[in-house]
């Protein structure tokens, strides 16, 4: 069968050989000759700073300090760089043309971070991001000594997920700070993290966490494997990641979970995650995940198990009403109208008897516009943010049930499932559910009750095919792990907790000794330590 | 590829659609159908009575467009046709949205064709049909036309139908003289060798004409008012007979369900002197077979409170409780026993007693299920005891009046 488009023969994208072609592949001997590249390779972009020194007993070594304005921090350039290299005067002594790159790489910079390349490429992509280079004239090596740093943006409360209880602090953009963050929590050797650089063009940080021992094996291979297999110019977010790596692409569903909070980080390391960072981003990816995992907030560790219990059910159940809850106000009022007692279905029919549209039309008309007010609200500028809720208040809640467009009943489901679906606790989840809602309400004006219960089913069988990084997405559930199950739709306590996922982590998933359950002291009477023996009249 | 997938896909959108959307009813197409209205008219053809809600005027008034308040809470017409089916099939040219008889919660039949034609022809069309809901009450039209009681309005609940069902299910828990019958009961017991239907009557107190004008709900006392009134007792599915008052009240005591009524009896001389309210109540009936003769017995543990006292009487005194109960005892027995004799009279066993029996006694039943009605029940001989608990005499012991003049 012929192709509907013809095959393009795909261009080769060669801007970059062609360049390294050019020029040459390992730094030459003169200064001049190698600060002419870098100047030539960066289009002699104005914030790359080239400071030329004169080094050595008589000043006769001629050397030069090349940074990036902006990304690479001052303090450590100045003071520890320029400073040790100009006004080290026991070195100044000792260096001779020979060794001047060997002394000033061990014995002058007072950084932690330094190395010696003779690389081109690696050269420039220090360089860009954020480390300085000094070439010293008559080598063909420089030294790069680690001095990223710049503007950073502090360490805020977080904005996506919040909590009522825990850690207030979420990722920045920064992907050493964001590692830092985990780092404080896990004090831990076992806490391995690699680090590689994605984007032909951006080259891009991302680094992968995990706990040596814990995470399994097999999936941090995968991981690796899926991340170095990515051949993309620019990574600009974790998102173009969790694109790229996941491992059903036609679903609603996410796959991959993302956080901006160290703790959730933290706590799924040590169900054996794997964490995956990017630069550039607060949002770090874990995986492999499970669809009940979206259901699950960090409170719900922090508070105690009934309420956090009592709180799963209510966000399950919530769920399903923005899954359902449009879906099934169009299936009572268009098929099952025996379904609801006489009077609501009076109320109802009262309210609809203006309404000139069928319920579907209606419950679509209504969903859009909640969906318009939605991504109004979330792209307005904050000044002018309150009047769209203004008008949008107004004109659907009180004009549009006046003016006899929509039905009071109806705005009142509307107004419902928004609500539960701001209470999911996972956006990537809710967003999901606001997808699937649009086919339930079709399937509802379609065939009724019946129809929402086919879409379920198929929901189901869709749900169970779902794998993230080789686990099936509804385990625990299905396939059934009874011991996983306590933190699933339910917490159990703490103390019954014993065992990490069993499908995500290593084999050795024991978490915690046995008998952790606290119990009153055997003594139940009134202590009081303040008598001692004697002083009571036992007479 | 794409195309195969484009096609395979388009073949499924298309399969999925080829129902349309099956059986869809928007509700502004529907005419919700309160309560249903049977009678015969002089050819003895049925007259059927359709009692439409009009969602506009009963829900509250500020409906967009409707207009709320304005007109009457439910729309009456009614139609004529040989047979049910086609009575609702006609209306159809009167009304201008689909008949819609799910939330159809009422059947009144009314007492002429109960007693000319009997109820045994009629409910089929309920049974069978998949909207009509077999839970749905029956009530009997006493006195009057069943089109009369669909067309009376009602004061408080809007909804005639309504304040029909909720004033059974009231009086059957608070006074316990009639009962709550739906199309299911009386099918069981019109099918049951053991046992005939009892089905409650209402009656329209006041001019019919009065009855349908919103004027009636303006005033506040109206003209013409909605009642419930006796117990029709059925023998072969026809109304054979009324028990009102406290006879109907042995029936139900008898059928076990009574849930709390109200008992008086005489204190010294003084008439219904003390009211004894019922607040748990059991009844077993059972049979036992004597010389081949069934006998009954009938248990009844009613327990209760004082609800009254007009008589100078020492509530504190156990004795006097006592006696208190053994006049109980003897009220409610004589209650049941009057209901008794009276179905005995009609030679309907409206208690299941031959249920009682087919139980106890499977094999005589056999050969007497044939003429039960007719010849073993109106010779059973019915042991009633009776026994009666005063557990709590309410706020006070003595009433206030036994100082009086001290």
């Amino acid at each position: 069968m012929p192709s509907f488009f013809k095959n393009r023969k795909e261009k080769k994208d060669d801007q970059d050989e062609k360049n390294s072609k050019k020029l040459p592949q390992f730094m030459g001997e003169t200064l001049a000759g190698n600060l002419e590249i870098i100047k030539q390779r960066t289009g002699n972009s104005t914030d790359v700073v080239i400071r030329i020194l004169n080094i050595g007993f008589q000043s006769e070594i001629k050397a030069a300090i090349v940074y990036v304005e902006g990304i690479v921090n001052d303090e450590s350039v100045n003071d520890f760089l320029i400073e040790s290299i100009t006004n080290n005067r026991a070195l100044k002594e000792r260096m001779t043309k020979q060794n001047v790159l060997e002394t000033i790489a061990e014995e002058t910079i007072a950084l932690g971070n330094v190395q010696t390349v003779n690389k081109w490429d690696e050269l420039l992509v220090s360089l860009m991001s954020g480390e300085t280079i000094i070439i010293i004239d008559g080598t063909n090596e420089a030294i790069i000594a680690g001095t990223k740093g710049g503007e950073k943006r502090s360490i805020l409360e977080p904005s996506t997920e919040l909590s009522v209880r825990g850690s207030r602090s979420s990722f920045t953009e920064s992907i050493r700070t964001n590692t830092a963050m985990v780092r404080r929590i896990i004090k831990n050797p076992n806490l391995w993290l690699e680090s590689i650089k994605i984007g032909k063009v951006t080259k891009t940080d991302v680094s992968i966490m995990y706990i040596k021992g814990i995470a399994n094996d097999e999936i941090i291979e995968e991981v690796r494997k899926r991340l170095t297999s990515i051949d993309i110019d620019s990574i600009l977010e974790s998102g173009y990641i969790e694109q790229l790596i996941e491992d059903q692409t036609m679903t609603t569903f996410p796959t991959l979970y993302h956080t901006e909070r160290p703790d959730m980080v933290a706590g799924n390391l040590l169900e054996g995650r794997v964490a995956i960072f990017v630069d550039g981003t607060p949002f770090v990816l874990l995986v492999p995940v499970v669809f009940i995992q979206f259901f699950q907030s960090v409170d719900d560790y922090y508070v105690r198990y009934d309420i956090a219990t009592a709180i799963r059910f209510l966000r399950i159940f919530v769920f399903f009403i923005s899954l359902i809850g449009p879906a099934s106000y169009v299936a009572i009022t268009t098929f099952h109208q025996e379904m609801i007692p006489t009077l609501l279905a009076i109320a109802i029919a009262a309210q609809r008897e203006a309404v000139p549209f069928p319920a579907l039309v209606e419950a679509l008309m209504m969903e859009v516009a909640l969906e318009i007010l939605r991504e109004a609200g979330i792209r307005m500028p904050r000044a002018i943010g309150s009047a769209v809720s203004i008008v949008g208040a107004l004109v659907i809640g009180q004009a549009a049930v006046q003016a006899s467009i929509v039905s009071p009943a109806m705005v009142i489901v509307v107004s419902i499932t928004a609500i539960a679906s701001f209470a999911t606790p996972s956006f990537a989840i809710a967003i999901s559910a606001r997808l699937v809602r649009f086919l339930f309400m079709l399937a509802a004006a379609t065939i009724g009750f019946y129809g929402i219960i086919l879409g379920f089913i198929m929901l189901i069988v869709h749900l169970c095919s779902l794998r993230s990084f080789g686990v099936p997405y509804m385990s625990p559930l299905a396939p059934l792990i009874p011991v996983n199950t306590g933190d699933t739709v339910v917490r159990v306590p703490w103390w019954t907790l014993r065992q990490r996922p069993r499908l995500i982590g290593n084999k050795n998933n024991v978490r915690e000794g046995k008998g952790q359950r606290p119990v009153p002291p055997e003594n139940r009477g009134m202590v009081n330590n303040m008598i001692e023996k004697g002083d009571r009249d036992d007479s | 590829m794409i195309r195969k997938w484009i096609v395979m896909l388009l073949m499924m959108i298309g399969v999925t659609l080829i129902s349309g959307c099956w059986s869809k009813k928007e509700l502004t197409d529907l005419a919700l159908i309160a309560a249903f209205g049977i009678d015969l008219d002089k050819e003895g053809r049925y007259v059927g009575t359709l009692q439409i809600v009009n969602p506009s005027n009963v829900a509250g008034s500020q409906q967009p467009g409707g207009g709320g308040g304005q007109g009457t809470a439910v729309s009456v017409l009614s139609t004529t046709g040989d047979n049910l089916d086609e009575v609702s099939r006609r209306a159809s040219t009167k009304i201008s949205r689909r008949l819609y008889y799910a939330h159809a919660n009422v059947i009144v039949i009314s007492e002429k064709l109960a007693k000319k034609e009997g109820i045994n022809s009629i409910l089929d069309a309920f049974d069978r049909d998949p909207e009509f809901r077999n839970t749905a009450t029956l009530v009997i039209a006493r006195g009057t036309k069943s089109a009369d009681i669909c067309r009376a309005l009602t004061i408080i609940d809007k909804i005639p139908a309504n304040k029909i069902i909720k004033t059974l299910k009231t009086t059957e828990n608070r006074w316990g003289e009639n009962i709550f019958t739906n199309i299911q009961d009386v099918m069981k017991s019109l099918v049951s060798d053991g046992k005939e239907p009892v089905i409650t009557g209402i009656q329209l107190n006041g001019d019919p004409r009065q009855a349908k004008n919103l004027e009636n709900l303006q005033v506040s006392s109206p003209e013409a008012i909605l009642q419930t009134n006796g117990l029709g007792v059925f023998k072969d599915g026809k109304l054979i007979d009324w028990f009102n008052g406290k006879r109907a009240r042995g029936v139900v005591w008898i059928l076990n369900k009574i849930k709390s009524t109200d008992v008086n009896i005489n204190w010294r001389e003084k008439k219904d002197a003390i009211a004894y309210e019922v607040i748990r109540e059991k009844t077993s009936v059972s049979a036992t077979m004597k010389n081949g003769n069934p006998r009954m017995s009938i248990h009844v543990r009613a327990e209760g409170n004082i609800g009254e006292a007009r008589a100078p009487v020492n509530l504190t005194d156990p004795g006097v409780l006592k006696k208190i109960e053994k006049v109980l005892k003897k009220e409610i027995k004589h209650e049941i026993q009057d209901a008794v004799q009276a179905a005995q009279k009609n030679k309907a066993d409206i208690f299941g007693f031959g249920e009682a029996v087919h139980r106890s006694a499977p094999d005589e039943w056999k050969k007497m299920k044939l003429d039960w009605n007719d010849k073993y029940f109106p010779k059973l001989k019915v042991n009633v005891k009776v026994e009666a608990f005063v557990r709590r005499t309410g706020l006070r012991n003595k009433p206030y009046s036994s100082n009086i003049g001290k």
